[in-house]
């Protein structure tokens, strides 16, 4: 597929000065180190945000937005280029259908991403949900075999509606703890992250509020609960991850297909075949061979041969009622 | 012993020969007779040297011709009298006896005892209640009754006429009485020459004479004795028994010696010797006691094919074909045995090739005391045709069926057997449910039958060459949705294709199979039309676009050629019914690389089940069957290339119950375990209750199958049931509770399980 030409980034005017600024320096802090192409992919369940994510950091209105309304199955793309640095965000559909994964959902953003390579997969939930279910390990699975485990080195995890209030008597930041904290806790078991690779793979976190009620702050940018302007600290998040030393994920066809299990193996059938033939084979025929040697015959063969004898008629048993005097 | 054999016949026949086994069959009759009338029967009565001829058996079957149950008899005129002289009766009248007694008036008789007509001592006469006689009849049978060495001698006491016409008969008689024996032995004088006709101890002969004569039999019965070969097969025991017997006689007498003849008879007629006579007693005025058996040794076998009407005819099976399925104790040489005959019975009925089968041991003429087995075949007609037709209709929108729904189906099936006399068949069916359109749903087998690849004289051996051409249709369980989907639309895979292999019986229930198949699968949807992915429907009810891919080369069309290898080792047996012992299968594909996308795979399973008797129950009529543990796995795998149709389904009556076929998933390795406990229910024939547990689970290689179909249909991939159930003969109920989804359902199916 080929990339649209990047356009310029004229959204990013709009932030305010301040936001502008540390965005610049972030860009800047990138480009220091040899990155000038940013690749993001948004992923997450449907309807917790992601294209609004994706509008609040390019500053314009790229992806469609409604409040009721799934964006349909197709991944979309947004390039915009300022000072030689391109920034790509990668907006997907939700990966649920149903109650399930829409495993053609995956397959078209799979191919979708076919020769692309991944910088930062931002792992869009919501903060005000309470409850985890199986739903999300799935996506989450989906996620991982469809471009391997390592992808969560590349992960931030996105919580947005953070301008909440949280359920009566628990500290906004208590109830932040505990909603990351079960996240994570799925993200790992669903990326079958164990504990002791879990260093490997920080799974930093970042608050988004995308709502137009966000409150802002002195210089006019959107703020969150604490008071941190949460698009230049989303932008920070991502340079961190970019940076942090792992391997951006190149997709390409082998990723995409996994390993074809047709092929596994296949060149030891000769071997395996030998195997079944000399271990099995043999062993059931040596079964079969002993039932024949110490096989029961008929109750009457039995007692016919108890009687009379093996069978050849010359060598019959000679029997004890014989006459001695005859 | 006649066996019969027919097809739905085989138990009545059998039981009616099993019930006249033990002694006196017509068969054993007939050949005693035989025996008797031969040979040692012509032996004069009593002669000095003590012998003893027995017609004991030969009495009955003339009884049967002489005297048709027929009512015409005449009354007797003596009026109402106590007893009338034997004198009185007239020559021309034929009388009735309603009444026999006999009365003991020998030394041993004590004080005169009375035995009806049932006395063992008379069982060979002719001489019954009931019967009716002239005059010279009735002195014919006293006369035969004292003639045959029995009794020292045989009179009418008296003769009552009875009110209704009549006569009451009692008939005195004194045991033949001889030296009182304390020793016993069995001799087997089958095959041996017949004795000279001795001679005759004479009144005018001067004792010294009498005691030369005696002399010389005893040199020449010493003589015969010793020629005997071949041992006896009566056990020390039994003869012990005899021992027992004779000595708490003391003196020898008919009644003794009967007793001693019906012990050993049972005793060889209990063993399945049927054949087995006594035929004389010798050696009687000395201490020992000598019986004289014939064994009933087959002298041959004779084959004989006979038609509806019961004519001799020229068989066309080929006498090899039959030969081999003899056990050798029906060859020459052995001692017939029932067991033998019914082994041969069975064997012969098992080639399907008779419709009727008789296995008949009757006396060999030539050599006395020998049996030829005559095997009486009749043969079935070798070419069948069968036709059948149905009309299939399906109710139409209105719950009425629509004209054009109704469809005229059905299948035609022929057989050729027994080609050339070898045994040798062709057999073809063609089924079609539409023969309007019958393109749609063709289904047809031809199958040649080989047998006796190493020659039909090699015994040990039996290798059958089978080929067929088969195109098949079957419902795919791959493609089948999970239990929280709507129904997936349904995928038929056609096979089309030809086979040959070669099936080696090792013994009878172990088998070894390996051949060659090539075939052409097409995978259909519903409408019959080629298909490449399965579908399934959303939550909208739309169907969902690609799923997996339903062939390897995923054109719809694959076509392959692959070795196929068969081996089980059963030894099962069943003891009162329930089985019980090891089965084992391991069965092989081997992809050869040759076909659609050059397909090379190693596909194998390997089943092993046991059955435990638990109660260490032995096997004999009338025990209940054995408390049984069954213990089941199956592993089953595939390296190499996979097509989706040839994935291992979980789930089903056959891999894990209480799910539908393929319900669990379809994977590329699967691992099912599974037990089952049997207990028979007291009093109840035939019917046992079980519980069961099973598991099964795709070991995690759903993946390793191209569209993962089981998690495409949303399925489990592993799940286990356990329940119980009830089995009545080949029905079964259970209720099986799905571990999965925690419920239960009540199942009735037809056949094992395991």
């Amino acid at each position: 597929m080929a990339a649209p030409i990047p356009r310029e980034w004229t959204g990013l005017q709009q932030f305010p000065a301040a936001t502008q600024t540390s965005l610049h320096e972030l860009l800047g802090k990138l480009k220091e180190e040899n990155v000038s192409t940013l690749t993001i992919l948004v992923m997450g369940k449907g309807g917790v945000g992601k294209s609004s994510t994706v509008n609040s950091i390019v500053g314009e209105r790229v992806a469609n937005v409604s409040a009721f309304q799934s964006e349909g199955l197709r991944p979309m793309m947004c390039s915009r280029t300022r000072a030689g640095f391109t920034l790509n965000i990668i907006d997907t559909p939700g990966l649920i259908e149903g109650g399930y994964i829409n495993e053609q959902a995956v397959e078209i953003i799979k191919r979708f991403l076919l020769e692309k390579t991944i910088d930062v997969l931002l792992y869009v939930d919501r903060l005000d949900t309470y409850r985890m279910d199986t739903l999300d390990e799935q996506v989450i699975r989906a996620i991982t075999t469809s471009f391997g485990k390592a992808i969560w080195r590349r992960t931030l995890v996105v919580l947005t509606h953070a301008q909440l209030s949280p359920p009566d008597g628990i500290e906004y930041n208590d109830f932040l703890k505990r909603r990351s904290d079960s996240l994570l806790k799925y993200i790992r078991s669903g990326a079958g992250i164990g504990k002791r690779e879990s260093a490997d793979y920080p799974l930093p976190l970042a608050l988004v509020e995308n709502s137009g009620r966000c409150k802002t702050n002195e210089n006019g940018a959107k703020i969150l609960p604490d008071g941190t302007p949460w698009i230049p600290n989303l932008m920070k998040e991502i340079t961190i991850v970019v940076s942090n030393g792992s391997k951006s994920i190149h997709v390409d066809q082998k990723l995409i297909d996994g390993p074809n299990p047709n092929n596994r193996w296949k060149k030891y059938i000769p071997l395996i075949l030998a195997v079944q033939y000399f271990f099995v084979v043999k062993g059931i025929r040596r079964a079969i061979h002993s039932d024949i040697a110490n096989g029961k015959l008929d109750d009457w063969e039995q007692r016919y041969r108890d009687l009379v004898g093996s069978g050849n008629p010359v060598d019959l048993k000679v029997s004890s009622s014989r006459n001695p005097k005859a | 012993m006649v066996f019969t054999s027919g097809a739905m016949s085989i138990s009545s026949s059998d039981a009616k020969s099993r019930s006249s086994a033990p002694r006196n069959g017509a068969l054993a009759s007939a050949i005693s007779a035989a025996v008797a009338s031969g040979g040692t029967g012509r032996r004069p009565p009593g002669s000095g040297g003590g012998f003893l001829s027995w017609l004991f058996t030969a009495g009955p079957a003339q009884a049967a011709e002489e005297n048709p149950p027929s009512r015409d008899w005449d009354a007797h005129d003596f009026g109402p009298r106590m007893t009338v002289p034997f004198e009185r009766l007239k020559g021309a009248k034929r009388y009735k006896v309603s009444e026999l007694k006999f009365l003991d008036r020998g030394p041993l008789g004590g004080d005169a005892r009375v035995t009806g007509a049932d006395d063992p001592l008379f069982e060979g006469s002719a001489l019954q209640p009931g019967g009716v006689f002239t005059r010279s009849q009735l002195l014919g049978e006293l006369e035969a009754l004292s003639s045959s060495g029995m009794f020292e001698r045989v009179n009418v006491d008296a003769i009552r006429p009875q009110p209704d016409g009549t006569l009451g008969l009692t008939v005195s008689y004194a045991e033949s009485l001889w030296a009182p024996a304390t020793r016993f032995s069995c001799v087997n004088v089958g095959g041996l020459v017949p004795p000279q006709a001795d001679e005759t101890e004479d009144d005018d002969m001067t004792l010294r004479e009498k005691m030369a004569l005696q002399r010389r039999q005893d040199q020449e019965y010493q003589r015969r004795l010793r020629s005997a070969t071949k041992p006896c097969i009566l056990p020390e025991p039994v003869r012990g028994e005899v021992v027992q017997m004779v000595r708490k006689q003391g003196r020898v007498s008919a009644r003794l010696l009967q007793r001693i003849r019906d012990h050993v008879l049972s005793w060889y007629h209990n063993e399945g010797f049927v054949c087995a006579q006594l035929v004389n007693f010798g050696n009687l005025h000395t201490d020992e006691v000598v019986g004289e058996v014939v064994e009933g040794e087959v002298t041959g076998v004779d084959y004989q094919f006979l038609d509806k009407l019961g004519n001799v005819i020229e068989g066309k099976t080929k006498l090899p074909v039959i030969d081999r399925e003899l056990p050798h104790q029906l060859r020459a040489g052995h001692i017939f045995n029932i067991g033998a005959g019914r082994q041969a019975l069975k064997n012969l009925n098992a080639l399907s090739l008779f419709s009727n089968i008789e296995v008949n041991p009757s006396p060999d003429e030539t050599k006395e005391g020998g049996v030829l087995v005559e095997i009486k075949l009749h043969e079935l007609n070798p070419k069948s045709v069968d036709v059948t037709t149905e009309w299939n209709f399906v109710p139409g929108p209105g719950g009425r069926p629509t004209l054009e729904s109704i469809q005229p189906g059905g299948s035609v099936a022929f057989e050729h057997r027994n080609i050339g006399g070898l045994n040798r068949s062709l057999a073809g069916s063609v089924t079609s449910s539409n023969l309007l359109n019958p393109q749609d749903d063709l289904s047809f087998k031809f199958e040649y039958t080989h047998p006796y690849l190493d020659g039909v004289e090699d015994r040990s051996r039996n290798r059958i060459f089978k080929t067929s051409c088969f195109n098949t249709r079957k419902l795919s369980p791959v493609f089948v949705a999970g239990p929280n989907m709507a129904d997936a639309p349904p995928i038929w895979i056609d096979r089309v294709g030809i086979k040959a292999n070669i099936t080696e019986n090792l013994t009878k229930q172990s088998t070894f199979t390996y051949g060659l198949v090539m075939e052409e699968i097409t995978t259909r949807d519903e409408s019959n039309d080629v298909c490449t992915h399965g579908l399934r429907r959303t939550a909208t009810g739309a169907l969902g676009m690609n799923g997996p891919p339903t062939t390897f080369s995923g054109t719809g069309v694959d076509r392959m050629a692959f070795l196929q290898a068969n081996l089980t080792r059963d030894n099962t047996e069943f003891v009162n019914g329930a089985t019980i012992g090891d089965r084992c299968i391991f069965q092989l594909d081997q992809g050869l690389g040759i076909g659609s996308k050059n397909p090379f795979f190693n596909r194998h399973q390997l089943t092993v089940t046991k059955f435990v008797n638990l109660n260490k129950q032995k096997n004999g009529a009338g025990k209940p069957p054995p408390a049984v543990l069954v213990a089941h796995g199956r592993y089953a795998g595939c390296v190499g290339d996979l097509p989706s149709y040839d994935a291992f389904a979980l789930g089903g009556p056959h891999s894990v119950r209480g799910y539908g076929m393929g319900e669990l998933g379809a994977s590329r390795n699967l691992l099912e375990v599974a037990t089952e406990v049997r207990l028979p229910v007291p009093m109840v024939k035939n019917t046992q209750v079980y519980a069961f547990a099973e598991h099964g689970t795709d070991l995690g290689s759903s993946k390793d199958v191209k569209g993962n179909p089981t998690e495409y249909f949303r399925r489990a991939g592993h799940g286990s049931s356990y329940g119980v159930g009830i089995k009545l003969g080949p029905l079964r109920a259970e209720y099986a509770v799905d571990h999965n989804a925690g419920t239960g359902a009540l199942f009735f199916r037809y056949g094992e399980r395991f």
